[in-house]
């Protein structure tokens, strides 16, 4: 369940990448062919991750727009981005590390499942959970309903910045679980095992002893979280517009699809430049922090478990009904508003129907944008996985000065907010005859993703010593053939797993698609965005009710098979 | 890792099954075939089923749609004639007369006077042929029957202080039928802008296009709203208790007009599509879907009243367009 998502291993991908190259003695394979091979991984690195990137600051600094970042209004949107993510970062990381100590190392009750279902977040798109919680607390959502028949007035209205940060922080809190409590296990037994041999009581002796160990774990995942956060799209744009809280993603939306702006491209090109310096700023802050992280020997004696002893019941009720509330209570909601046949109409046995469902699944948009998404999905997991992989291979088989230059462009795009690369390719489209295609997507996702293959293939192909090409070189085997029969072979495992990581991420991207939109090429996300933003809110749910049940049906199946097996 | 390759298993296997149900049909016959791309801001559904229609007759003319906003639409266009010199679609059909009127000035439209041109509302059809408007779309007050009792009978009572937060319209910069109305408002003798500033005083919300107006007036998130009647009548249609008041001064309505770009490389099949929508047939259709048609032999829809009960304004076009980009700038100056 730990690695069961693409954003918990692009997490402590992340962490992993600055490092330097660990495992075994790498072995020199410059013989024949090997070079072309490089030379091609870069050019086409080169084409896909440095051009569009080299695109947007050449168009910022040649546009001349700095004075707009000044206006009020895209003032006011940066500080929205940076207050929402930073503030959401910061309460994933409280949320995550607490849930760790629960869930990892207390008795309580019943944690297995409720792990799952607090999990639960990453599986559902954040656009999906930002419709399914406007079911509840949106202005005419079910709590609220209920609230101002009772009360006289709504509870919540979601709408704004509050919302924003609440929703922002409920889709990332898992991932700072699944960051600091695969720290937390990796602290030794042993030093607090030490402390209470000193006179510490075990509360005491993790929070002064475990809790300094997995801090950079925390600052790691903080950094991600923000940095993922302030690129986020679909949240602001469903809970935060309407309630007249712009984000910079938000504005760079409404400046391209609508031209409020003059000379859009420009203006966009600007904020983009100064996003990509933020992004690399906290890159660089996460690099200083996790450098700073001391090694730890394995665990000598295995971790105690903490007793909450009379506490125990009174927690556990507590951990269960919040985690059903925020899991479970936004599907409900989701549900309702998917078979409910009007808006306003009480929720009765008689105003139940499958209309929207129907509606959902046969209108003609549904069906391109399921098939474009299965398409670009598949392909930009082939080309992925293709040059990923062979980028891993580089990296980790073979000695060049150009590798370390190779690993930071390929991972650049990670830290990178999805809209400026949308922007970036945006901006080179026309000159490459790719304007308004669904290749323009195609080719953004690939330049977006191919360090998630390049994350999971890195690690395993590390601990596997060079002697098996040894072998192959001493038996008279060139230096490409030995890099295709046997490095690549031996790749092959975990570029499929980096595959299917990519193909999982692409089915339901928002941001990229939404703003490389064309006719013809919209995605499944762009579907359900589209009927929100039009209003068919029940249509909306229905399809963000399917896609989130899909997603289920797979973990589901996924538990089934681990433990039959 | 092994498990995640499950999880997507599971997801293509369903959507490959949902992909296989929708099916498409396959083109055959002898009619006029080929591909046109379609720029509107109808409501996905109800284009769908048009074109459904329209190939019902031409099986063998794929109609590429799509769909925005108005204002997106247009900077859409824009952002084309700077990439690649021209509009990338072939028709247009979408909100209000200005922004056609623009189009004409720069060429970019075709002259196309479509077949029965007599059985439409003169009101709709462009002198100068370059294009015709397709439904009469009046934008009215709109109230939640449920939160109240005496609706809003004139734009004015909308700024008196009881609807202090209850309000709720769409936004300019995206919906080309609320420009058009900004700019009708504030030409009006009896409203102009000091009326705008009323309302602005009651702090209404700017939902982004009539959509989710009048799905917050249906959910009664804020009661009363200023929106498209024919979206009215849909929800309500649905079961939502939502009504319609036609406020005494009158109500704007665009025609959301119809032309074939003049960059187009399917001439005729555009000119069809054009015909079709027009056509009796066509509607026939568009009264179904809650519009009020641009002819008088096809009827008006369930719950609308007949044509000439709806006290229309009919401000000169010309000049609303000539006024159209600084009343949006005055309105977003009031509201934001």
């Amino acid at each position: 369940m730990n690695s069961s998502t693409n954003t918990a291993s692009r997490g402590r991908g992340l962490l992993r990448k600055w490092q330097a190259p660990s495992g075994p003695v790498l072995k020199r394979l410059t013989a024949s062919g090997v070079p072309y091979v490089r030379f091609g991984v870069w050019c086409s690195v080169a084409a896909l991750i440095i051009v569009p990137l080299t695109a947007v600051v050449a168009l910022a600094i040649s546009g001349n727009r700095w004075d707009t970042l000044w206006t009020a209004e895209i003032f006011n949107a940066g500080v929205n981005s940076l207050v929402s993510a930073g503030l959401s970062a910061v309460f994933a990381v409280v949320i995550g590390t607490v849930l760790a100590l629960l869930l990892d190392r207390t008795n309580l009750p019943g944690r297995g499942i409720l792990r799952i279902f607090l999990l639960s977040p990453l599986l559902v798109p954040p656009f999906v959970g930002a419709i399914a919680w406007l079911g509840l607390f949106g202005p005419g959502g079910q709590i609220n309903h209920f609230w101002s028949q009772v009360f006289g007035s709504p509870l919540w209205n979601m709408y704004g910045g509050a919302g924003v940060v609440f929703l922002l922080t409920v889709h990332s809190y898992p991932l700072a679980y699944l960051i600091v409590g695969a720290a937390l296990r990796r602290v030794p037994g042993d030093l607090e095992q030490a402390a209470q041999i000193s006179g510490a009581n075990p509360w005491r002796a993790v929070t002064k002893i475990t809790m300094p160990l997995v801090r950079p774990a925390q600052i790691s995942a903080f950094t991600l979280i923000a940095v993922q956060n302030l690129a986020d799209f679909g949240i602001p744009a469903i809970i935060g517009t309407p309630g007249g809280y712009q984000t910079l993603a938000t504005m760079i939306y409404r400046y391209i699809q609508s031209g409020t702006v003059s000379e859009p491209l420009q203006v966009v090109s600007t904020i983009g430049a100064l996003l990509l310096l933020l992004a690399i700023i906290g890159v660089l802050l996460e690099y200083r922090a996790s450098g700073r992280s001391m090694g730890l020997d394995g665990p000598a004696a295995p971790q105690q478990t903490l007793n909450l002893s009379t506490w125990k019941h009174v927690v556990g009720f507590m951990s269960w009904i919040v985690g059903l509330a925020i899991t479970v209570l936004p599907l409900l909601a989701l549900a309702v508003q998917s078979f409910l046949s009007a808006p306003g109409q009480p929720l009765r046995w008689e105003n139940l129907t499958l209309n929207s469902m129907t509606r959902a699944l046969t209108a003609n948009t549904t069906i391109v944008g399921a098939y474009n998404s299965i398409f670009l999905a598949a392909s930009a997991a082939l080309i992925c996985g293709v040059i990923g992989g062979l980028v891993s291979v580089l990296l980790t088989r073979t000695l060049s000065r150009t590798n370390v230059p190779l690993r930071i462009v390929v991972m650049l795009p990670q830290a990178v907010p999805g809209l400026i690369l949308a922007v970036g390719w945006l901006l080179i489209g026309p000159s490459l005859g790719l304007f308004n295609t669904i290749w323009l997507i195609l080719c953004a996702y690939v330049m977006g993703f191919i360090a998630l293959v390049v994350q999971t293939v890195n690690a395993p192909l590390r601990s596997i010593p060079v002697a098996l090409e040894e072998a192959a070189r001493i038996s008279g085997a060139g230096g490409l053939r030995t890099l295709i029969t046997i490095s690549w072979r031996m790749a092959m495992p975990a570029i499929f797993t980096g595959m299917m990581l990519v193909l999982l991420t692409s089915v339901r991207e928002l941001t990229i698609s939404v703003l490389l939109l064309a006719p013809g090429s919209q995605t499944l996300g762009v579907a359900i965005f589209n009927l929100q933003q039009a209003g068919d809110y029940n249509a909306a749910s229905a399809l963000s009710l399917i896609v989130v049940v899909l997603g289920l049906f797979g973990l589901s199946l996924t538990i089934k098979t681990k433990t039959r097996s | 890792m092994k498990h995640k390759s499950k999880i997507v298993v599971g997801i293509v296997a369903g959507a490959l099954t949902l992909t296989a149900c929708g099916g498409g049909a396959e083109p055959s016959g002898d009619g006029p075939g080929g591909s046109i791309t379609l720029y509107t801001s109808e409501p996905q559904e109800k284009i769908d089923e048009i074109i459904s229609a329209f190939n019902e007759h031409y099986p063998d003319i794929g109609v590429e749609v799509f769909r925005a906003g108005t204002g997106d639409l247009t900077a859409r266009v824009e952002t084309e004639i700077t990439a690649e010199g021209s509009p990338q679609a072939d028709v247009f059909l979408a909100a209000d007369v200005p922004t056609f009127e623009g189009y004409v000035e720069r060429d970019l439209f075709l002259q196309y006077t479509p077949e029965d041109v007599e059985a439409l509302l003169p009101e709709v059809v462009d002198e100068d042929g370059y294009y015709v408007g397709t439904r009469v779309i009046p934008t009215v007050i709109a109230y939640n029957t449920n939160s109240i009792d005496a609706p809003p009978a004139s734009w004015d009572e909308l700024t008196d202080p009881q609807y202090l937060d209850q309000l709720v319209m769409p936004n300019p910069d995206v919906s080309g039928a609320a420009a058009f109305n900004a700019a009708v408002w504030l030409d009006h003798e009896d409203l102009g802008v000091e009326w705008l500033t009323d309302l602005a005083e009651n702090n209404p919300v700017i939902a982004d296009s009539n959509g989710p107006v009048a799905q917050s007036v249906a959910s009664g998130a804020q009661p009363v709203g200023i929106v498209v009647d024919y979206l009215v009548r849909d929800f309500a249609e649905a079961g939502s208790p939502i009504a319609v008041s036609y406020p005494a001064e009158g109500v704007p309505y665009v025609s959301q007009p119809v032309g074939i770009f003049a960059n187009t490389e399917e001439e005729e099949l555009s000119q069809l599509f054009v015909d079709f929508l027009v056509s009796a047939e066509g509607q026939e259709l568009a009264v179904g879907q809650a519009y009020l048609p641009v002819r008088d032999d096809v009827g008006t829809p369930e719950g609308a009243p007949a044509m000439e009960e709806i006290e229309l304004l009919n401000p000169d076009l010309e000049h609303i367009a000539s006024i159209r980009e600084d009343s949006v700038a005055t309105f977003n100056e009031l509201f934001n």
